[in-house]
């Protein structure tokens, strides 16, 4: 009785470390620090030569696309500031919902000198979903 | 003109209407919740019935509401604040309804009105029963009533009523728009249903609270709502898939799941109800689990508002505003609230609680249910640390890290993998303890057979592995480790091939060799499942054909009859398997050529070649469709023609002014997959597009094994079982 009991609690013990291991280990292997365009300038050295996420808005008017070259380059810019940063993005179209002044979440490779982002996925807000808390400001144009 | 100004003049009035309706509705479903405590509590049927009326009443209510709201869409009301922003006069009618679901507010009221419904029913199902169980059930679906009644009043801040109308009596000339990108039909159904799911789970939580609220602690509640339960597993299953072939089919990426977090809050209860269903069998055989039933089914319930929350709310899009929308107190304190309430519940019943019985041994059905649970729920916290990390990380490091899909793709695999075992493994190892006898007579051809397999397709593995990219998982190595640029040259255009490490499907190293050992478990692990289930269906069928002296095929046709739980469960777990297969083959083998090409170029995908013929256009009621022309080649044999496109719209609304429509075309079980940039005007003079071709190997399983699954739901759903008492519960 004891005993099996004792095989019973042995066996949960390994299945929860061995799950507790498998995120440990996950996480140490692919997170990546995440900033804002300020943040990011902020911690430009810790930042330079990794891989990193940005997450801001879009620089009204920064983007333009080189079809030749199957090439996006744009701005992040801070939600409520003026920080950019510089993105590449190449050999991937451009998202759906790619707007001036909309969401954008950017992964890929910094580079502290150039304050550049060479892009391996630009994703535009989630066009199903997403909605900020209703804002006062929002019907301003119709008060 | 005479149809115009009377809908001006009922438009002057419904909204009110409307609003009344969801003011009286607090005041009916707070009368349900005192009239059916004060009936149960001091046993007056008056009372009870009076409570159940007040359900009734409820929903009537907010049917009202809901439909001055879907009338104000369709008669184009732009002095409704909610109807301003999510439709737009020419938007097509099918989307000025679905706009009813288009933002939070309406999201809101769309999911109150499917709750009351859902209250209505269970009122309607006891109808004669004049059962008890049913009416302290009714209690806690009447209070989460009451909380989304509060919030879709418009009283706390930070959420409109979606029936308020824009100040002053002014109206806007047009609405915004719906978002193009939502304008189509899976996405129109794709919230609805999930929302459904979700809703429906209420029920069987329901049942759990009224059971440690009435002391009727036996498996009573979970029969009684086990098809509520199943009905929402089903739906879910249909929800998720809708999303993800939405995705496919609309957003250009050629994938279906990208572990974003909004979907990864729609999986999450999916998952514990999968887990529910299979512990509640231990509960209904072996009278195990009865505190964990409970926990498991509170949890679902709570995930499905926690993934509302998240959904709606927008915490996700700027996890910055985590903390400080009003909205997101409501939420959680309810989530807590009444968290702490079945805790405190449970706590008070523990003595009768207590379990019968406990495990005999590690090895047999009780034990690989219990695994069952555990690598579910597992998978479950798993998923929901990995979404929620750039918030705890934050809390914890005092530096935002956030994990990208090769976490979940990593972290997934092996508790997935093990799933996909027990999904044979289950069904045929014995209860109590596993015996030799057992062991020879069910599990030794399925290993066999499954170790067959393996070592057949592992050739085949191994060189499509050589030839596949990996681009999913980029992010889980340094850049230039997880890129090989095969070449950069224009002519050819650029092809990526992966790194090892990068896609786990494809192969691990191990010093210079590479073999694909997870895809080699995959392989083993479903022809173990499929043999194993085959076995049950054609040993039961026989069995039965000898019995009766019948056909083969009226033996296993009646065995599905008698049992539809246990084989409906069998079918499904065959979907699983087929879905397994499909996410291998089309998530660790696909190929990616992206290039710019000219009118009459060509390139090259695997065995197929792409000529860019010509270019389109089509006019649609409220877009342009212009595309191109491709011929498609193998081995110089015309196969198909295939028509990629994007879409102009001429009202941008709150979208983009233009939508990538990928032309798909399948070979099989694979699929050919084309999307395109930007078409220049000058694309018939020599101007260039950006293409990105894809080959998904096996795709189509997924959706054919979700059917399958779906269909096993059906099977399963159709047996009633009624509560019989087993003399020691009594």
């Amino acid at each position: 009785m004891k005993n099996r009991r004792l095989k019973v609690l042995a066996a949960s013990i390994i299945i929860l470390t061995a799950m507790v291991l498998l995120v440990v280990s996950g996480i140490r292997k692919t997170s990546v620090r995440h900033y804002s365009p300020a943040g990011l300038i902020a911690n430009a050295e810790t930042a330079d030569a990794q891989n990193i996420q940005v997450d801001g808005v879009i620089s009204e008017g920064s983007s333009t696309w080189d079809a030749a070259n199957f090439k996006l380059t744009f701005a992040v810019r801070e939600r409520e500031g003026t920080e950019t940063i510089n993105v590449i993005y190449e050999d991937n179209l451009k998202p759906d919902n790619f707007n001036d002044g909309g969401s954008v979440y950017v992964e890929g490779r910094y580079d502290a000198e150039k304050n550049s982002v060479v892009a391996t996925k630009v994703q535009t807000k989630c066009a199903s979903k997403y909605e900020g808390v209703d804002s006062p400001k929002d019907m301003e144009s119709y008060e | 003109m005479l149809m115009e100004k009377i809908v001006n003049s009922i438009q002057q009035v419904t909204a009110e209407l409307g609003q009344a309706a969801i003011w009286l509705s607090v005041l009916s479903a707070i009368w349900g919740i005192v009239a059916l405590s004060i009936g149960l509590r001091r046993r007056k049927p008056d009372y009870l019935q009076s409570g159940r009326n007040a359900l009734i009443a409820t929903f009537i209510l907010i049917s009202i509401a809901t439909s001055t709201l879907i009338f104000g869409f369709v008669t184009d009301d732009f002095s409704l604040r909610y109807v301003v922003k999510v439709s737009s006069a020419e938007q097509p009618l099918l989307y000025k309804i679905t706009a009813l679901w288009g933002k939070m507010s309406g999201s809101l009221l769309f999911w109150l009105w499917v709750l009351t419904f859902c209250g209505g029913i269970v009122v309607w199902q006891n109808r004669k029963a004049n059962d008890t169980l049913a009416d302290y059930a009714l209690i806690p679906i009447a209070v989460v009533e009451l909380f989304f009644i509060m919030l879709v009043t418009g009283l706390l801040e930070g959420i409109h009523n979606p029936l308020e109308r824009l100040p002053n009596g002014l109206a806007a000339p047009d609405g915004e728009g719906m978002n193009p990108l939502l304008q189509t039909p899976s996405m129109a159904f794709h919230p609805p249903t999930l929302y459904v799911g979700w809703i429906s789970l209420t029920v069987p939580f329901a049942f759990a609270v009224g059971s440690l609220a009435s002391g009727r602690i036996s498996s009573e509640w979970i029969l009684r709502s086990r098809r509520w339960t199943l009905f929402s597993w089903i739906v879910l299953t249909v929800g998720i898939t809708l999303g993800g072939h939405w995705a496919y089919q609309e957003l250009g990426w050629g994938g279906y799941w990208a572990w974003d977090p909004v979907e990864n809050v729609s999986f999450l209860p999916w998952l514990l109800a999968t887990a529910f269903l299979h512990s509640v069998m231990i509960q209904e055989k072996r009278n195990m689990l009865k505190i964990w039933n409970i926990l498991l089914i509170t949890l679902s319930f709570q995930f499905t508002i926690l993934g509302t929350y998240i959904t709606r709310s927008g915490i996700i899009d700027s996890v910055h505003a985590f903390a400080k929308t009003d909205i997101s107190w409501y939420f959680l304190g309810f989530i807590l609230v009444s968290t702490a309430g079945v805790i405190c519940l449970v706590v008070y019943r523990w003595q009768r609680l207590k379990s019968a019985n406990r495990l005999e041994s590690l090895l047999s059905r009780e034990s690989a249910f219990v695994l069952n649970n555990w690598l579910l729920v597992g998978l479950t916290l798993i998923i929901l640390w990995g979404t929620l990390w750039p918030i705890i990380s934050e809390a914890i490091q005092k530096e935002k890290t956030a994990v990208p899909e090769a976490f979940f793709n990593q972290v997934v695999i092996i508790p997935g993998l093990l799933l996909l075992f027990l999904t044979g493994a289950g069904p045929i190892i014995s209860w109590r303890k596993i015996t030799p006898n057992n062991f020879r007579r069910m599990f030794m051809s399925p290993i066999f057979i499954g170790l067959i397999a393996a070592v057949i397709s592992w050739p085949i593995l191994a060189f499509s592995a050589n030839t596949a990219v990996v681009l999913s998982d980029e992010a889980a190595v340094p850049l230039d480790e997880a890129f090989v640029q095969v070449s950069n040259d224009p002519q050819v255009g650029t092809e990526t091939t992966g790194n090892i490490f990068a896609n786990m499907w494809n192969f691990l190293t191990f010093g210079e060799k590479t073999i694909p050992i997870y895809s080699l478990l995959c392989i083993f692990a479903s022809v173990f499942v499929l043999v194993a289930i085959f076995n049950e269906f054609y040993r039961g069928a026989r069995l039965r054909a000898k019995r009766q002296t019948t056909t083969f095929l009226k033996g296993l046709w009646q065995l599905i009859q008698r049992n539809k739980r246990r084989y409906g469960g069998y079918i499904i777990h065959i979907g699983i398997v087929i879905v397994y297969i499909g996410i291998m083959g089309s998530k660790g083998y696909f190929q990616l050529k992206s290039d710019t090409l000219q009118l009459g170029d060509s390139m090259t995908v695997g065995n197929y070649r792409f000529t860019l013929l010509d270019t389109y256009q089509e006019k649609h009621g409220n877009y342009d469709r212009l595309g191109l022309i491709f011929d498609v080649e193998k081995d110089g044999k015309h196969v198909t023609t295939m028509k990629p496109a994007r879409h102009y719209y001429y009202t941008t609304g709150q979208g983009d002014d233009n939508t990538i429509e990928s032309a798909i075309h399948s070979i099989g079980m694979n699929d050919l997959y084309i999307a395109l940039g930007d078409i220049p005007p000058n694309i018939n003079n020599g101007g260039v597009v950006n293409v990105q071709i894809y080959h998904n190997p096996l795709i189509k399983l997924v959706w054919i094994g979700i059917a399958a699954m779906v269909i096993g739901g059906f099977v399963a759903i159709a047996e009633k079982q009624e509560y019989k008492p087993r003399p020691s519960e009594a």
